[in-house]
């Protein structure tokens, strides 16, 4: 049950951070971001540090809402 | 001695991220600032395998502050 667990939040690690790597688009490449943080979170649950956990479920929107206040203003990253 | 698994996959995104930062795909500052965040969460991965509790909050509480610094950083450099 636990290794499950752990290859789940590998998976999801991995590929979040690859994709974000190599997708063009700056939404995209933001979303991806979000799969990443995904999986921190679970490999940080897995390890039992909950507090850690905490800290970065909230503050990790905080920084994805300060990157989405420079991509407003740029129109080509729309397309 | 048994490397555990979460090491290997920070120094995977650590690599591929400082990678990505210098040659990324599309030369604006945007994307580098994105890459340079997939390394953040590898260098994160690491000080989860050595077990470093009150760097790992410091570290991730500390980021948010330098991604507003440099969003406001590419905001006066795209703006001028």
């Amino acid at each position: 049950m636990t290794d499950l667990i752990l290859i789940l939040a590998i998976f999801l690690a991995l590929f979040g951070g690859i994709a974000a790597l190599l997708v063009r688009s700056a939404f995209d490449k933001l979303i991806c971001l979000g799969i990443l943080t995904a999986g921190v979170v679970l490999f940080l649950v897995e390890k039992g540090y909950l507090d850690v956990a905490i800290v970065v479920s909230l503050l990790m929107p905080v920084g994805t809402i300060f990157i989405l206040l420079l991509l407003g203003k740029k129109q080509e990253a729309a397309k | 001695m048994i490397v555990p698994p979460e090491f290997i996959v920070g120094c995977i995104l650590l690599l591929a991220g400082v990678i990505f930062t210098a040659y990324p795909r599309e030369k604006t500052y945007l994307t580098r600032l994105i890459n340079m965040e997939v390394a953040e969460f590898g260098l994160v991965f690491i000080m989860l395998s050595f077990n470093e509790t009150l760097a790992l909050v410091t570290f991730v509480a500390v980021n948010v502050v330098t991604t507003l610094i440099f969003v406001r950083v590419i905001e006066k450099k795209e703006g001028a």
